[in-house]
């Protein structure tokens, strides 16, 4: 009795080895969690009779560390903009060439020719967005356009501030503030920039991810924050207002590509194609509230999205930095400078 | 580690033995507290209507009919139990046997050895477990093309593998020998001794280890972030997959009756502990 079971255990246990063997009918998608619309999957699904499986991850790193040893098994990953030119680099993405795709020309032109993928030999755009700061304008009644808020604040937001945890975007946001150039190696610049954050450190009250959490429970008045969550924050707090200081500011985009020695070749080709209409767009920026990059796809996008001040960059903002991946020495310089601020 | 269940029991001395000085008790309240504390707002939260995790308004069961209806949430949860459910399958029966060849033979040379391979999993930093497995895949992937569940059920398994092997072998060393000599001694040839005395005997033991197999595997993150092919997500790598675009309480509900079952678990697994020999 005892041994039939065994036999009937390793029988099933064997079932569940042999897998998924590759069918022509399958995707593989691997995006940042809850990053994909499923009725956009399902509208993909029945398009093109495809299977497709959604994975997870928390950080371009993460995705990274899995798929650079091949064999990942994942046809799509959704990088950022320096992620995708590192993995070009490394020759982890296929070159699909979706500029030859029929939905091309769907793209934003503006998108089209970025430091990260030129002429859009690799990648599309998914989502866009600003890094700034969010405030309380009942608090601080000024101008909040100005980088002065963070580094050098009025007595009212002394102690009421919380910064990303994040040390590009605390480096280069100071960086800006004192004018000098992004992926910076020179030593002096550097170090007053060293001794400014230092000293604007204690005026901050927190350097934390949970950017919207802070906002709405009201531990702080000003945070640095994405563009998406300050839109968040503000439905439970209306008084808050996204900055777009004229010092000049981060942007970030996350791109969709496909990986070399990805199974359904074919498929993930249908499927960036299928990401460039302008309804799939919309039905993305519908769950991640944030800017897509394709034409015309603001009749599918909520009414708020279309008109929020922290997705619409207002006329006069200066544009989006996309800042590249700096050299390593550089990198190690501000590795020293954000261990000394977090001491 | 072998001493766990053989140390005879300690005479109270009033005035030098820990549990009478001053401040003990306080010191463990606060400890607990410390590290308690946070579980308990988290399940608190799962019973909060409104969406945020730091504002309480009014008690709602929602959160665990939206987590109930996830459909991510529901295959990560069947995956999650699959994996977990076979890994301690195989990992009980490898590790019963690995505790029987330490404990029931003459000590041999590399006997040491092979404990501490067996224990590796436990000494090495999950993380390099996890990335020589990723490697270690990789190359036979790409060598025979073959893929699916098996290789995260295979590294599961071999974590698993010690933390089965614990409870079995001091249950066995706690396990009286004269009762299977005895048995021999009445001509019963080695494998009846093991299959109508040894076994029943050691039951408990291996259903502690079982189940300790069973929510370590559950539980895993860093191994199963690195090895799990595309359909694989487990329930704490979704969750881990939430963190960066923000949580909503579906995953208070999801951990509060995870935690649930972990409790059960491990109240059986004491009960079971507390057997008499």
């Amino acid at each position: 009795m005892k041994s039939k079971i065994f036999m009937m255990i390793m029988a099933m246990s064997l079932t569940f080895t042999v897998g998924t063997v590759s069918a022509a009918g399958d995707l593989h998608i691997y995006n940042w969690g809850n990053y994909t619309n499923p009725e956009m999957i399902e509208k993909f699904e029945k398009m093109h009779g495809v299977k497709v499986t959604l994975d997870g991850y928390d950080s371009n790193e993460t995705m990274l560390a899995k798929v650079e040893q091949g064999g990942s098994g994942y046809d799509i990953v959704v990088p950022g903009d320096y992620m995708i030119a590192i993995m070009v680099k490394k020759g982890l993405l296929e070159r699909v060439e979706p500029n030859k795709m029929s939905n091309f020309k769907n793209v934003d032109p503006k998108w089209v020719d970025v430091y990260w993928d030129e002429g859009r030999n690799y990648s599309i755009p998914y989502q866009w967005g600003t890094t700034n700061f969010t405030v309380d304008s009942t608090v601080y009644k000024g101008d909040v356009d100005t980088l002065a808020l963070l580094f050098d604040p009025p007595a009212e937001l002394k102690g009421r501030i919380n910064m990303l945890k994040d040390m590009n975007d605390v480096i280069n946001a100071g960086l800006r503030y004192l004018t000098y150039p992004r992926c910076n190696a020179n030593k002096a610049q550097l170090k007053e920039l060293n001794t400014m954050l230092v000293k604007a450190k204690a005026n901050w009250r927190t350097m934390d991810y949970s950017v919207i959490e802070k906002l709405t429970s009201k531990d702080v008045d000003l945070s640095q924050s994405w563009n998406g969550a300050a839109m968040r924050a503000r439905k439970d707090r209306p008084e808050l207002v996204y900055s777009y200081p004229k010092e000049g500011f981060t942007g970030w985009m996350d791109n969709v590509a496909v990986l070399k020695g990805a199974p359904n070749l074919e498929n993930a080709k249908l499927f960036i194609n299928f990401m460039m209409t302008p309804e799939a767009a919309g039905m993305t920026s519908n769950l991640a509230s944030y800017a897509n990059g394709i034409l015309g796809s603001e009749k599918y996008m909520r009414e708020e999205l279309t008109t929020a001040p922290e997705i619409v960059m207002p006329a006069g903002a200066p544009a989006p930095e996309f800042v590249p991946p700096c050299a390593q020495e550089v990198t190690d310089l501000y590795s020293k400078i954000w261990t000394n601020l977090n001491k | 580690m072998a001493d766990i269940a053989t140390t005879a029991p300690r005479k109270i001395i009033k005035g030098i033995d820990l549990k009478y000085q001053p401040g003990f008790s306080q010191i463990t309240w606060f400890c607990i507290v410390v590290l308690y504390a946070p579980i308990a707002v988290l399940v608190l939260f799962s019973f909060n209507e409104n969406r945020s995790v730091t504002v309480w308004t009014q008690f709602s069961l929602d959160w665990y009919a939206k987590a109930w209806e996830n459909e991510g949430i529901q295959h990560a949860a069947l995956v999650s139990l699959e994996v977990a459910f076979v890994a301690m399958v195989i990992s009980t029966i490898l590790a019963t046997m690995a505790a029987l060849v330490t404990t029931r033979t003459p000590p041999y040379r590399g006997m040491n050895i092979a404990v501490a391979v067996i224990n590796q999993p436990l000494m090495v930093p999950e993380v390099v477990t996890a990335v020589a497995t990723l490697i270690f895949f990789a190359i036979i992937k790409q060598a025979t093309g073959i893929s699916g569940i098996g290789y995260l059920i295979a590294a599961h398994t071999a974590f698993c593998i010690p933390f089965a092997y614990m409870p079995i072998r001091a249950r066995l060393e706690d396990m009286d020998l004269s009762l299977e000599q005895a048995a021999a001694d009445l001509y019963a040839p080695p494998f009846k001794v093991f299959r109508r005395v040894t076994l029943p005997l050691l039951m408990p033991g291996i259903l502690a280890g079982a189940m300790l197999a069973f929510i370590v595997s559950l539980d895993d993150v860093i191994i199963t972030l690195f090895v799990a092919g595309p359909g694989e997500t487990t329930l704490p790598l979704y969750i881990l997959g939430q963190i960066r675009r923000g949580v909503t309480p579906e995953i208070n509900a999801v951990s509060t009756v995870f935690l649930g079952i972990s409790v059960i678990l491990v109240t059986f697994i004491f009960l079971f502990g507390k057997d008499k020999k």
